[in-house]
């Protein structure tokens, strides 16, 4: 507090110009004449004196009376005085008697005139006023001048000391001065960077090459509890936990060896026994022996990240868990495929070999029987065909891509080409289709259920007449397969995408039920819808939608719509 | 001079049928059987007498060594390394598929739905490796 108030103090006080003189006191004549102050009653015996005395040229100064040269006194200093002792009302020994009472005048050197007659009683009592002097008259001028010029030089060389004094005083006090205002510059300083350091939320502290800390700011208590003078007791290294403690006394070494500017995460024994998380950085200078220390309290930081990193290990392992019983449902399905189809394989050969091979050796029935197994044998295996295909959908990763729809429908329309031709069906593709993102396997499967629905669902007297046209729908394109065929009751729509959903018997429009709800299926993994319009008798409009651009794009495009 | 076809299949109906269809194909060639992937080893090994067949139809789900082991086998063999190995199989296992090529084999079919189809693929295979292909050159 008391150092406070000293740095307000000085804080507030200017400092004093140091070029000017402390007190505004006028300085001597530059030309160091001295005054001489000749006392006399008769002005002729002044005038003679003043004659005298001109050569020396010196301020001569005249006074008529012991009054008058007391008076004279009073305004300046005098290197010398001459003094007739006698004169009328006040004679010169009770002037001088007067002067000597006067402190500024107490020394001056005065030189009495007297005549011869009077001389013996008049040195005696001369000297005793403190006269320095005597001058018989008449008076030989050359020694009068002689003895003034002593005194005259006396008062110059006393008076040059004078100044060469309070120059030197005046300059020790300019520079008395301008250290006061140095340290006042410094505390100013000092004391901004103390509070600073005292506001400061994070740790501040300053510590020896031992790790001892030597000064801390108020959050070290705050952080660990320990109070400043409990802090200062013990090296910091004790309160660093066991495990990290290596890498600590690693880097005060490093720092000891004039080591730059380090960071470090580690823990520190709260004065409760826990545990807090500092990240810290610390510079050495070596000069001082002194490490400056910066330390945060990132408890809960870490506490946030081992959160995090738990919550992603357990996802990690339900990932790991997932996959490894998505792997075993697609080998389960790759074996049934292959179990199931072995036997059906030679069910359908066989039956084909009794009615090419044997059929001499048949009845009609026989080769209607053998006809029948196998025409069931290859249904069968269509449908578990379709069936893996549907699982397949399900549980397999769809890695989607940007493609345009023209190419893959142009590809899969070549794919049928025989029955195109057979059935005399019409094409019409309004190209271009645009493009889609979404997962290519995926839409050449879907695309190849609608294709071969709408080639199968016509009557078998009409040649099949296709439309494949897109729409826009906002971030989607809507990609549309327009047939003629026999239509659908507008209570079925929903229904026909069902799994194992059939409309007609197998005998006038085979089919598993599979192939629309593998659409739907498929549109809905890769993140778009499937439907139909259709009356019966009008044809039907089957339609997939499918995001026209990465899901990231979409969500930003929304989000600024909103915003 | 007849060609020989090694043929390793445990079902025995794929043997009848894959017969019926070399013989409705009309593909003159001996088919020899192994039931097993021991068999098959067997049969490669004693090829001394014969010669090597002209090439291997493999399936992969047998019993004792799997086709994939016979065939790593056969790639170690000094004498058959360079044999054409067609797999002749049902399984679409990406996996299986991958480890048959890395393994070495020449061609990888799966075994078609129906006789005709069947057929079909052996007349392919006659053409192919039988006819078009030049097989390696026999080191003793």
């Amino acid at each position: 507090m008391e150092s406070k108030n000293v740095l307000l103090d000085l804080a507030i006080r200017p400092a004093q110009p140091v070029a000017a003189p402390p007190n505004g006191a006028p300085r001597p004549i530059p030309d160091l004449k001295a005054n001489i102050l000749i006392v006399d009653d008769r002005s002729d015996k002044l005038l003679a004196l003043q004659a005298v005395l001109a050569s020396l040229d010196q301020n001569l100064v005249q006074a008529r009376s012991g009054k008058e040269a007391l008076r004279q006194l009073l305004k300046m200093d005098f290197a010398v005085i001459l003094l007739d002792v006698s004169m009328p009302t006040m004679d010169g020994f009770e002037t001088a008697g007067l002067i000597r009472q006067r402190p500024s005048s107490e020394h001056t050197p005065i030189i009495f005139i007297t005549s011869i007659g009077n001389s013996e009683n008049h040195i005696a009592r001369g000297y005793s006023l403190g006269a320095v002097d005597y001058m018989l008259t008449p008076i030989v001028p050359d020694v009068l001048r002689a003895k003034v010029s002593v005194f005259v030089e006396l008062h110059r060389q006393t008076e040059l000391i004078k100044r060469q004094g309070e120059q030197l005083r005046r300059l020790e006090e300019s520079r008395h001065q301008r250290e006061l205002a140095e340290f006042a510059d410094r505390l100013e300083i000092e004391t901004r960077r103390n509070r600073f350091f005292t506001l400061a939320l994070d740790m501040l502290g300053i510590a020896d090459f031992n790790g001892c800390l030597l000064q801390v700011n108020p959050s070290w208590e705050s952080v660990l509890g320990y109070s400043e003078a409990e802090l200062k007791s013990v090296s910091g290294l004790d309160l660093v936990h066991p495990e990290d403690r290596p890498a600590m006394q690693q880097q005060m070494q490093a720092l000891r060896n004039g080591g730059a500017a380090a960071e470090l995460e580690g823990r520190y024994r709260h004065k409760d026994g826990s545990y807090r998380w500092l990240f810290w950085s610390a510079a050495p200078f070596p000069a001082e022996n002194l490490i400056y220390i910066f330390a945060r309290d990132i408890t809960a930081r870490k506490k946030a990240e081992a959160e995090v990193k738990l919550l992603n290990q357990e996802l990690e392992q339900r990932l790991h868990a997932l996959t490894a019983i998505n792997s075993e449902l697609e080998a389960f399905n790759y074996s049934i495929a292959h179990d199931l189809r072995t036997p059906l394989r030679s069910m359908s050969g066989f039956a084909k070999a009794l009615l090419e091979d044997e059929s001499a050796n048949l009845s009609s029935l026989g080769l209607e029987y053998a006809t029948r197994i196998a025409r069931s044998a290859n249904y069968m295996d269509n449908l578990l065909l379709d069936m893996l295909a549907y699982s397949r959908l399900t549980g397999a990763e769809m890695v989607p891509e940007l493609f345009t729809l023209d190419e893959p429908v142009a590809e899969l329309l070549g794919l049928v080409e025989k029955e195109i031709r057979d059935r005399r069906v019409t094409i019409q593709i309004s190209s271009p289709l645009g493009g889609v993102f979404a997962h290519l396997p995926t839409f050449k499967q879907i695309m190849t259920n609608l294709i071969s629905n709408s080639i199968k669902f016509v009557a078998p007297d009409r040649p099949p007449q296709i439309r494949i046209f897109t729409t826009s729908q906002a971030d989607f394109i809507r990609l549309w397969v327009q047939d003629n065929g026999i239509g659908i009751p507008p209570e079925h729509h929903d229904k026909i995408f069902g799994l194992f959903q059939r409309l007609h018997d197998n005998q006038t429009y085979p089919g598993t039920g599979i192939g629309l709800a593998l659409v739907r299926k498929g549109a809905e993994r890769m993140g778009g819808k499937a439907g139909v319009e259709s009356e019966v008798g009008q044809g039907s409009r089957f339609w997939v939608e499918l995001p026209a651009s990465p899901p990231s794009q979409n969500g930003k495009e929304n989000s600024s719509r909103r915003g | 001079m007849e060609k020989r076809i090694l043929h390793v299949e445990d079902n025995p109906d794929d043997v009848v049928l894959t017969a019926m269809a070399f013989r409705k194909a009309g593909v003159g060639a001996k088919l020899d059987v192994a039931t097993d992937g021991d068999k098959a080893i067997a049969a490669l090994s004693g090829f001394a007498t014969n010669g090597p067949p002209a090439c291997v139809l493999l399936d992969i789900k047998l019993p004792t060594l799997s086709g994939l082991e016979v065939l790593a086998w056969i790639r170690k063999q000094p004498n058959l390394k360079r044999l054409p190995v067609i797999m002749l199989t049902s399984s679409l296992i990406p996996s299986d598929i991958n480890q048959a090529y890395d393994l070495g084999a020449n061609s990888y079919l799966t075994k078609p739905p129906d006789l005709e189809s069947l057929i079909g693929l052996v007349k392919t295979i006659d053409l192919y490796w039988l006819r078009t292909n030049t097989p390696a050159v026999l080191v003793a």
